[in-house]
């Protein structure tokens, strides 16, 4: 009992809910005001918007999702661009972006009302359709990731010596990437059109989810790839990692900056529409978004990696890195369970509804 | 059953005619069914000025498409124990009461006394005159309380946002203009669900898992016959025909209503440019449309998809730009 609660009292002090309340009100520029809210006409305060039925495997498939991608583009840019000792992080990144893509279709199918109807999502390519075309990206990126990590199979032996292994190894890998980087790309942002393009306003008020999204999948991906490769430095020190950590680092350490400015711009366009998910009443989910989002999920890991970048090589140890890994992929897990979660109760509230409807 | 003979000639397993392997590749992937004619858009006038709440509509509904009883709820609120529309429920009658002096609702165009009940009372004890009672509105005598009804179904959207959100091209747009969720390609992915702005369409968590909402009595039209709810409607307070007349008529009907006095009667989705291009499924309200819970002008769902993935490519040129930066030596 006393570890679970310790954090919850740290996070009081450090976050309290006024402070969070007044932040609230800050970055999305509007102040709440019960009595003119209800004097605005509604009925009986019944939804305006039919609930979204996504719960816990969109979350997790929004997260993975943009892991596998995040991961893909990652490897790529390392192997097109980067250096002879930049090839871990190739190897990592392509492995991660499989294993991580592996549970995305259980996750999707699972979501279906009639799973046993997915393949029905393949009769139609709708431009129009996030979901037709998010789905298309996915069976797609399925095929790009698959065969890019069977070749870094090959080549890094797991596959045997056989001629079979031999020819996938000769199969060039990089040229495969060049086509799925741009799947990758859209897989990582398409789940954020994919919620603009609904009715809910939290979701669609603000245009920038799309961005938001891709660069979470960005800063989350050089988190878990620099983690893996920071442990197996720890436990295989011959392995080397050389200057391939610091090139991850300040790519995650921009993508966390170019997040928090996205996010913030987010609230500011979304206004009214944001308060389901920074509020503090007992329905909004301010506190969790705040607390382990925003703060402990970005700016906290970002403050660390600046501190870190700025104190050179040599100051950078084992453990910091690896804590920064950890909240940065926490936050961006929340991330997309406070929006989903928040989503809800946008779509329950009648009034900004009805006001986001008035133009 | 003159009908007969052209319906077995639509179905997709009748392959007389056609060579082995054709009939083969059509029996695997289904074979292309030429669409019936197109029909004239047909859809519904809901005239709220009409509905006296009798909710029958919403029995004939659940009768005809043969829907369940949702599990009995007290609202506690209003005669309106249903709620809201859904998978299950089509046609759903809401109650509104503007009662007393707690109401704080748009007058302007209305020929009411904005004085309170209590007062208009007082003053008609003491001058001992009943005072004139305004045209067309509320009943007893000088009392401005109102109860507003309204039977509310699916729009039928000319541009609908659950048919363009629909990834498995099983929402779509009948001969008549329509629009209809084939149960059998369905699979429940719900994102119609929330591209819906007026909370419309549900899925069927307890029966099909299925998407669902009005069909506007599509297997009715098809054999020329008025949807169940416009067939049970006792003031004609739901009127089903071609859009384009039945457009003029809630016209005609409006003007109606201003020249005896109701100078709140006003239209929805006809002449305005809801999802730019109104709905086939309309309504005369008595008040503003947000008393009734309908959104004034919703934006249109897929319009965003341009600007959202703008904001992605922008995104991700940066990002893609950054890590070529960084990992250059």
């Amino acid at each position: 009992m006393q570890e679970t609660r310790l954090p919850q009292t740290i996070m009081e002090r450090l976050a309290p809910q006024d402070f969070v309340e007044r932040l609230a009100a800050l970055t999305t520029g509007y102040t709440p005001d019960l009595q003119q809210e209800l004097q605005e006409p509604a009925y009986y305060d019944r939804p305006v918007l039919a609930e979204p039925v996504w719960h816990w495997e969109i979350i997790w498939y929004f997260f993975f999702g943009g892991l596998a991608a995040g991961c893909y583009i990652i490897a790529t840019i390392a192997a097109l661009f980067g250096s002879r000792e930049d090839r871990a992080v190739v190897r990592t990144g392509y492995y991660l972006s499989l294993l991580a893509l592996l549970p995305c279709p259980v996750l999707l199918i699972k979501d279906l009302g009639r799973p046993e109807r997915f393949l029905h999502m393949l009769r139609m390519f709708k431009v129009k359709s996030p979901m037709s075309m998010g789905t298309w990206s996915v069976v797609t990126f399925s095929f790009f990731s698959g065969t890019t990590a069977i070749i870094q199979a090959a080549r890094d032996g797991l596959l045997g010596r056989w001629w079979g292994a031999r020819l996938l190894a000769a199969l060039p890998q990089k040229l495969i990437a060049l086509p799925g980087v741009a799947v990758g790309f859209f897989l990582g942002s398409y789940t954020g059109v994919l919620l603009t393009a609904t009715s809910v306003p939290l979701w669609s008020r603000s245009k920038l989810l799309g961005g938001i999204f891709i660069t979470s999948a960005m800063s989350t991906s050089s988190a878990l790839i620099s983690f893996v490769l920071r442990l197996t430095n720890a436990v295989v020190p011959r392995f080397i990692v050389g200057n391939s950590l610091h090139k991850l680092e300040r790519l995650e350490w921009a993508a966390m900056l170019i997040e928090m400015t996205g996010i913030l711009a987010f609230l500011h366009e979304s206004g009214r529409a944001a308060r389901p998910l920074v509020g503090t009443a007992p329905t909004e989910h301010g506190m969790t978004f705040w607390r382990f989002c925003f703060g402990t999920g970005l700016v906290l890991p970002w403050l660390l990696q600046t501190l870190s970048l700025l104190g050179g090589r040599g100051s950078r140890r084992i453990g910091r890195g690896l804590l920064i890994s950890v909240l940065v992929l926490v936050g961006g897990y929340f991330l997309r369970r406070t929006m989903i979660e928040a989503g809800h109760i946008s779509s329950k509230d009648a009034r900004t509804t009805l006001w986001n409807a008035k133009r | 059953m003159a009908v007969e003979p052209q319906r077995a000639a639509r179905q997709p397993g009748s392959h007389n005619g056609v060579n082995p392997l054709q009939a083969a590749v059509s029996s695997l992937v289904g074979s292309k069914v030429p669409p019936p004619p197109s029909q004239p858009a047909m859809g519904f006038f809901t005239d709220t000025s009409l509905c006296i709440g009798c909710k029958a509509c919403e029995v004939a509904c659940k009768q005809w498409n043969q829907l369940p009883a949702k599990d009995p709820v007290w609202t506690g609120s209003s005669y309106d124990n249903t709620g809201a529309l859904g998978a299950i429920t089509w046609r759903h009658v809401q109650f509104i009461e503007q009662i007393g002096d707690g109401y704080q609702g748009d007058r302007k165009g209305s020929s009411l006394p904005d004085t309170k009940f209590e007062d208009r009372v007082a003053e008609a004890k003491s001058s001992g005159t009943i005072p004139q009672v305004p045209p067309g509105t509320a009943l007893p005598f000088f009392n401005t309380d109102r109860w507003l009804m309204r039977s509310d179904v699916c729009k039928h959207c000319a541009n609908a946002p659950c048919q363009e959100a629909c990834p498995t091209g099983a929402i779509i747009r009948t001969e008549f203009d329509t629009v209809y969720v084939q149960q059998d390609i369905c699979n429940g992915c719900s994102y119609c669900v929330v591209a819906c702005p007026f909370g419309v369409i549900a899925r069927d968590e307890a029966g099909t898992h299925t998407a669902r909402k009005c069909t506007l009595c599509y297997d009715r039209m098809k054999d020329g016959m008025v949807p169940a709810c416009a067939k049970a409607c006792p003031t004609d307070s739901i009127q089903y025909g071609e859009v384009d007349k039945l457009k003029a008529h809630a016209r005609e009907r409006l003007g109606i209503l201003h020249e005896r006095g109701v100078g709140e009667a006003r239209l929805y989705g006809v002449d305005d440019d809801i999802l730019e291009g109104g709905l086939n499924s309309f309504f005369l309200l008595l008040e503003e449309p947000e008393v009734y819970n309908l959104p004034e002008n919703p934006p249109r769902p897929s319009n965003n998809v341009v600007p959202a993935s703008f904001w992605s490519i922008v995104a991700a040129l940066v990002l893609g730009m950054l890590g070529i930066v960084f990992f250059r030596e």
